[in-house]
Parts: structure tokens; C-alpha cells; sequence
């Protein structure tokens, strides 16, 4: 492993991708909606406004069946214990609900990256000059693979952060806790997000190296998001708990599936099949 | 002089279609080589093979005394390439791309980088983005990235190709430079004949997948050229409208007449008969170009 190859050719992209403003603001405008917007204006408006509306029976009574019947007992003494259902829905969606649109926020800046990884040297003639350069395609791998874990982490902690400081601005003279701070979100941060970006990453810059054009690549990668909308939906019927034992398991699968990928990269690891697939 | 790549009896497939076949040849260190044949005849495939980016299932190759199926690495850090798409970053300047390709190679040294932008005429554009370049100025700076690593041995695919006149002579003047001033090996790829006609020391011509000929132009010249075609231009009027001194002749323009002699022996004493009777202020052999040698070989058949 020649660590001066990774990280001319991570820098090198990490730099092509921050100076086209097509490929970072989309980054930046979908963590800033989905990670920041989203969580402030639900606690905002939520505790403020009295969105869902206390006065509708027809509301209150489906909902507090919910509640009622979550399956994490903490859960759901705390949520009965809060005055409004306004308050019970904000604690709620922040709790719970805001873990998939963080998922998702990293599968998307990941992807974008990533499946241009090598696709795109393709597109630009530039993939065969570097084939021919005397580095091994495990170092053009890895820096590759670098050059989009990085930006997307970046991201992620930053959009979290941020997000933390203005929700808990918000929402803590009203609950009194701190928001995010907890077990479930640092497994889900610190564990679950790095290992879910690296596995989207090496899969994609995968695809990347396998397909003809970015189209295609994009098409590949897209599919990795319905996981995603599946833990919405299951988060949002209560039919599935992300607890932080269910998230550690979700990382040590695709921990698992890492080290799975990672053997299919030493298998595709040849200089003959990839320019024989690639370069015509 | 030593040999720097010697290829024995190499053949490739891609899809069960035979590219190259029993292919061999031998080139000699600092020596400019042409390899010239139509397109699809595998020259670039000789080049990939060479570098070792592509595996070849039978025969022996070796370059700079590496196996390139082994030991391509070893082959790559020492050779110099521009492929036939300039192969650049054109959303970076010169410069920036240079600094990439040289960290790349293992060579980062900005002295080499100024030396070589200066060698191209090219140091005053180095911080602007090489997608705002010409395709000639984008052929000197992927030239020059070519030779960043102080190679031994250069492989150029078709690298005239898409540049205007003074662009080819632009490329052919730098490639004789970098030949004779740092003793690099070329061999040049190219479909074009008449622009390697000036620089290459030794050819080889592919025809389908096979080298049917080798050698200098001298040596070409020799086996193949059995009769002369002499233009010469004169104030001459021979009285016999077809023959002059026993040599036949057709006219070509008012002041030009083009004689069919059986071997160069006779060019001296025709020339001198006709300097004994009138002017001759030029004289040129039109049967000896690299094309002409070229459509001998191959029998007639044209340049795809």
C-alpha cells in the first residue's frame, strides 16, 4: 500500500469534486435541508404552533394508541409523560424519525461521489493514463474509496452538530433533555453511519469500475436507497424499533458486508480486466 | 546498440477475434521507431501489451529486460506514454496536472516539471486549465507528463493526430529533441506516413495483426524499390518525344520531366548528359517516399 498514491489521487478528486459547484452545493443543500431544516422547523413550529393540533379527537386518539403501545418502555413513559401531543409528536420525530433522513443523507452524498469514482475517469480519457502509471489498482481503489468517505463523513458530522445546536437550542427549555446526546444516536453517528458510507462507497466505486457510463452507475447506486425508505416506513409504524442494540447489529452486518466487498475488490484487482472491460 | 524491447512470436485475442498474430520484432535503445500500419491493425494493442495493462496468452516479450505480464510496474515507472486522446485532467491547469502525474509516478520535482513546460514552449500557460487548451498545446502538455518521470523509453499512439501542419511539425521537432538531448527510446504508432518520414530511424509495418516487413528506410528502399522514378526539373527538349539517352520519359509540366531508370548507378550520368546540353535546378526520386514503400508491401491496397 503506497499511502502518498491514495492520497495524491483522493486529493486530486476531492479537489475536482469541491471545485465544480454542481457536485458539492446539491451535497450541501440536501444535508442542510434534510439533517438541519427538517428537525429545527419540526421542533419549532411543533412546539410553537401546535401543528398536530391537541383540539382533534380524531388525531389524539390513533396517536395515543401509538404511544401506547411502543414497544421501548423509556419511550413511552416519557412520551405520555409530555403535556401536548404537539410535544409528544417533536420529541418523537427528533428522536426517532430523523435517524432515516441522516441515513439518507449520507447514502445520497456518498453515491454521488463514488459512482463517479472511476466512470468518470472513463468519460474524461483519463482512466487509461492512469492504468498505464505505475501504481497498482488497489491504491487507485483505496484512493478512490477515500476520496468519497471523506467529504461525506465530513458532512454528516457537520450537518449533526449543527443540527444538534439549533434543535436543542429550540427544544430544551421545553423537555428539558438533551436531544441526540444519547446511546442510540452515537451508535447510529459513530458507528452505523461510517460503516453504511464505507459500504455504499466500496459498492458503488465497485459498480463504477464495472459499468460503461455514469448513467448506468447512478442507476446501480440509486437502488441502495430503498433500504433507507424501508427503515422510514417501519420507523414511522412503529412496526420496527431502532434500538441501540438493533443499530450496533445493523453496523456489525454491514461491517460484515465490508470485509465481503473488500475480498471482491482483491478479487477484481487486476490491471488486464479492468482496462480490458473499460478501455477501448 | 543493445536491443530495449525484443517481442517473440506474441499473439491476442479480444472475442475470439485474433488481433495480433505470431507478432516479432526487436528495437534498439535510442533508436525512433515507427510502427505503422491501418487502423484496427494493433498497434496500440503492441503498446498496451508492452506496458503490461494487458495480458497477451502466448509468446515472450521483454522491455528494458522486465517480462511485462510479471513485472509491469517495473516496466511503467521507466516508460513514458501518450495515448491518442491527450489523456489530461481538463478541469486542472498544466500545472496542477503535472504536479498529479508526477506524485503519481513517484517523481514529484517542480524543476523538472518548469524544465519540461519551458522544452514545449508552454511555461506561460501553466495556470490555465488544459480544457481552454488547443489540441496541440494539449498534445505538448500530455508530452511533457510523458517525460516527467526522465523515462527510457517512449510509446506515442497516433500523436499527430487532430494537430494542424505546424502542430505535426511542432511534435516531430520535440520528439527529436527529446531523443537526442536525453537518449530516449521512441516508438511511434501512426497511420500517417509521410510525417514519420523525417524522424524515424527503423519501421515496422502491421498489417492485419502481423508485421509483414522491418527494417530502415535504406534497407526498405533497397528491397523494394526496383525501379526510379527521377523528376527532374530542366530546360530540357529532347527530340524524341519517349526516350532520352536510351531512358524513358513522360513529360510532367513545361520545365519537368520525370524518367523511369532501372537502378540509382544511372541518375549521375543522366543527370550530367543533360547539364552538358542545358539547366537543371532540381531533381527528386517520387517513388522512394515512406507511402510509396508502404503501398509496395502491401500490395497495392490503400491506407485505411
Amino acid at each position: 500500500m503506497n499511502k502518498q498514491t491514495i492520497l495524491t489521487i483522493a486529493r486530486k478528486d476531492m479537489k475536482a469534486a469541491f471545485s465544480s459547484k454542481k457536485v458539492w452545493v446539491p451535497m450541501i443543500i440536501i444535508a442542510l435541508i434534510l439533517c438541519i431544516v427538517v428537525p429545527s422547523g419540526i421542533a419549532y413550529f411543533g412546539i410553537h404552533f401546535d401543528l398536530v393540533g391537541t383540539s382533534s379527537k380524531d388525531i389524539e386518539k390513533p396517536l395515543n394508541s401509538f404511544i401506547e403501545n411502543f414497544p421501548n418502555e423509556d419511550m413511552r413513559n416519557t412520551l405520555i409523560a409530555l403535556p401536548t401531543l404537539g410535544y409528544k409528536f417533536v420529541y418523537f420525530f427528533l428522536s426517532f424519525m430523523m435517524i432515516p433522513f441522516f441515513l439518507m443523507v449520507a447514502i445520497i452524498n456518498s453515491m454521488v461521489t463514488s459512482s463517479n469514482s472511476f466512470v468518470g475517469e472513463k468519460e474524461r480519457n483519463t482512466l487509461e493514463t492512469l492504468l498505464f502509471a505505475p501504481i497498482s489498482i488497489k491504491n487507485l481503489f483505496l484512493g478512490k474509496v477515500l476520496a468519497s468517505l471523506i467529504p461525506t463523513l465530513a458532512i454528516s458530522f457537520a450537518a449533526f452538530i449543527i443540527s444538534s445546536i439549533i434543535v436543542n437550542v429550540i427544544t430544551y427549555p421545553h423537555f428539558k433533555v438533551i436531544l441526540y446526546f444519547n446511546s442510540i444516536w452515537m451508535i447510529l453517528m459513530f458507528w452505523v453511519i461510517p460503516i453504511l458510507v464505507l459500504f455504499n462507497i466500496i459498492l458503488n466505486v465497485l459498480i463504477s469500475a464495472k459499468v460503461k457510463t455514469f448513467q448506468e452507475a447512478q442507476q446501480f447506486g440509486g437502488i441502495l436507497v430503498l433500504p433507507i425508505v424501508g427503515i422510514i416506513i417501519s420507523q414511522a409504524s412503529g412496526m420496527f424499533f431502532l434500538s441501540p442494540l438493533t443499530l450496533f447489529l445493523i453496523g456489525a452486518v454491514l461491517l460484515i458486508g465490508n470485509l465481503f466487498l473488500l475480498k471482491l475488490v482483491t478479487k477484481f484487482n487486476n490491471r488486464n480486466t479492468l482496462f480490458q472491460s473499460q478501455i477501448h | 546498440m543493445t536491443n530495449i524491447i525484443e517481442v517473440k512470436k506474441v499473439s491476442k485475442q479480444f472475442n475470439q477475434r485474433e488481433i495480433l498474430k505470431d507478432v516479432s520484432f526487436t528495437i534498439k535503445k535510442g533508436s525512433i521507431n515507427g510502427l505503422l500500419g491501418p487502423n484496427g491493425a494493433g498497434k496500440t494493442t503492441i503498446i498496451r501489451l508492452l506496458n503490461g495493462v494487458i495480458e497477451a496468452p502466448t509468446g515472450m516479450m521483454n522491455v528494458m529486460g522486465f517480462n511485462p505480464k510479471l513485472q509491469g510496474d517495473e516496466i511503467r515507472k521507466r516508460v513514458g506514454i501518450v495515448t491518442e486522446s491527450a489523456s489530461l485532467y481538463h478541469d486542472m491547469s498544466a500545472w496542477d496536472n503535472l504536479i498529479f502525474f508526477s506524485k503519481i509516478y513517484g517523481y514529484s520535482n517542480t524543476e523538472r516539471i518548469t524544465h519540461l513546460l519551458e522544452q514545449f514552449d508552454m511555461l506561460g500557460f501553466k495556470d490555465q486549465m488544459v480544457g481552454s487548451f488547443s489540441t496541440g498545446m494539449k498534445k505538448r502538455i500530455a508530452l511533457a507528463k510523458a517525460l516527467l518521470h526522465n523515462p527510457d523509453l517512449l510509446f506515442l499512439d497516433e500523436p499527430t493526430n487532430g494537430l494542424d501542419p505546424e502542430g505535426i511539425n511542432e511534435v516531430i521537432h520535440y520528439l527529436r529533441k527529446v531523443n537526442q538531448e536525453e537518449g530516449v527510446t521512441i516508438l511511434i504508432c501512426s497511420h500517417v506516413l509521410h510525417q514519420l518520414e523525417t524522424i524515424c530511424d527503423s519501421y515496422l509495418f502491421l498489417v492485419d495483426g502481423r508485421i509483414v516487413e522491418n527494417g530502415t528506410l535504406a534497407e526498405l528502399e533497397d528491397k523494394y524499390l526496383k525501379k526510379i522514378n527521377l523528376l527532374v526539373e530542366t530546360g530540357l527538349k529532347p527530340l524524341n518525344s519517349q526516350t532520352y539517352k536510351g531512358h524513358p520519359y513522360k513529360r510532367r509540366g513545361a520545365n519537368q520531366l520525370e524518367f523511369l531508370l532501372s537502378t540509382k548507378e544511372e541518375i549521375t550520368p543522366l543527370l550530367s548528359n543533360i547539364l552538358n546540353e542545358t539547366w537543371i535546378h532540381t531533381c527528386e526520386i517520387t517513388n522512394r517516399s515512406l507511402e510509396a514503400i508502404y503501398f509496395t508491401i502491401r500490395g497495392g491496397r490503400g491506407v485505411e
